[in-house]
């Protein structure tokens, strides 16, 4: 209803988009709350480390502040903040290529310290060092596919790509993953 | 390279079980479904003082953007129109008028359609045509033409614009896109700049 206040909670994206627009800056607050964590993992697993994800997502908030006006459909906002956030990873990874190979991912340590959970622990280990070694698109659909548990269709709406190119990336990266743990073993 | 063979890889897609694939592949297959068991899908947290970090930053350049729009508001017309002259091409934004300066109050922040008039100005003397293409018109370069003043190369255009911020550019003889050379511009992701402008109901100042 008109002259009603609108809540902080009810607003839709693109309500909070347009408002920070019409010069209400302290309402992207919302936004970094809501998409704060929403892309952590992403970030991370792309990656290797945590801290390197949280300087990738608070980068990326910061971009999107500042390029808020090209976002031509405010209640995408999700959709266009992840564009911003996946260029901000692969600048990295590719700096992070000049300067040498990516090694050392984190993996959080089991509380539980049994025998099977040595293994697990091992076995993520072996894997994130392998995952490390794909090249940036192979990682980024392994990522997508196997750890934010997307479909071929969700992916492709979300970057762009086509599901034969993300599917062919895919098998590229099984057999590259196959190679590089069978050296680890 | 050891190769999956495609219906393990069609396994790990998701598209076959294990008990679907040729009872010779269903080793590989386990093999295989390892890889993905070690996958880590745990959540990652964030700390909340990232969010005081970016609002830090966005109040920061908010306060930067404010500064900037008080150097353009300082009465200095003839500094401008020097400048103006000696330049290839300038680009002026000014406040005509605020149309909807008498409107009732919007119903809400977000949904607030108040304009306000916007003179675009850019000296331009060998150019057959002007035109202004931003975020308000869909970057038509057709929608928004400027006219020449007189015989003193400088082509103007006054559009109303919506409160909110503004992507343009320039576009000369149809070709040449051309941003504002005296205000910080943003990549537009294309190779191209444009030029960044903000219109609340108090003014206009460019980001």
């Amino acid at each position: 209803m008109a002259g009603e206040p609108v809540a902080v909670r009810d607003l839709s994206d693109g309500d909070v988009v347009r408002a920070v627009m019409a010069g209400d800056a302290e309402r992207y607050a919302a936004l970094v709350r809501k998409y704060r964590d929403r892309y952590a993992r992403y970030a991370t697993r792309l990656l290797g480390s945590v801290d390197a994800g949280e300087d990738a997502v608070q980068d990326a908030l910061i971009r999107a502040y500042e390029q808020l006006a090209q976002c031509r459909d405010p209640d995408n906002f999700a959709g266009w903040f992840f564009l911003i956030l996946r260029n901000r990873c692969f600048a990295e990874r590719r700096r992070k290529r000049r300067e040498g190979p990516l090694e050392g991912a984190e993996v959080p340590a089991a509380p539980d310290r049994s025998e099977s959970d040595l293994e697990r622990g091992e076995q993520r280990r072996a894997l994130e060092a392998s995952l490390l070694r794909l090249t940036a698109e192979q990682r980024e659909v392994f990522v997508l596919k196997h750890v934010e548990e997307l479909s071929y269709e969700e992916i492709a709406a979300r970057t762009g790509a086509s599901v034969p190119s993300l599917k062919m990336r895919m098998h590229r990266a099984y057999d590259r993953l196959r190679e590089l743990l069978e050296d680890h073993q | 390279m050891t190769a999956f063979h495609p219906l393990v890889k069609r396994l790990l897609d998701g598209e076959l079980t294990l008990g679907e694939l040729p009872a010779e592949l269903r080793a590989e297959g386990q093999a295989a479904l390892r890889i993905l068991a070690a996958v880590d899908r745990s959540p990652v947290r964030l700390p909340e003082a990232l969010d005081a970090r970016v609002m830090a930053q966005v109040r920061r350049r908010r306060a930067s953007a404010g500064s900037l729009w008080r150097w353009m508001a300082a009465p200095r017309v003839p500094v401008w129109a020097a400048g103006a002259l000696a330049a290839a091409a300038a680009v002026l934004v000014l406040v005509v008028s605020r149309p909807g300066a008498s409107a009732p109050p919007a119903a809400s922040v977000a949904t607030a359609p108040e304009s306000v008039f916007v003179k675009f100005v850019l000296y331009a003397p060998d150019a057959k045509r002007v035109s202004v293409a931003g975020t308000f018109n869909a970057w038509d370069a057709s929608a928004a033409p400027l006219a020449r003043a007189g015989s003193s190369g400088v082509w103007t255009a006054t559009l109303a614009l919506p409160v909110g911020q503004h992507q343009y550019a320039f576009i000369v003889d149809g070709q040449r896109w051309i941003a504002d050379p005296a205000a910080p511009a943003v990549d537009d992701g294309f190779g191209r700049r444009n030029s960044v402008l903000s219109v609340s109901r108090n003014g206009v100042r460019t980001l």
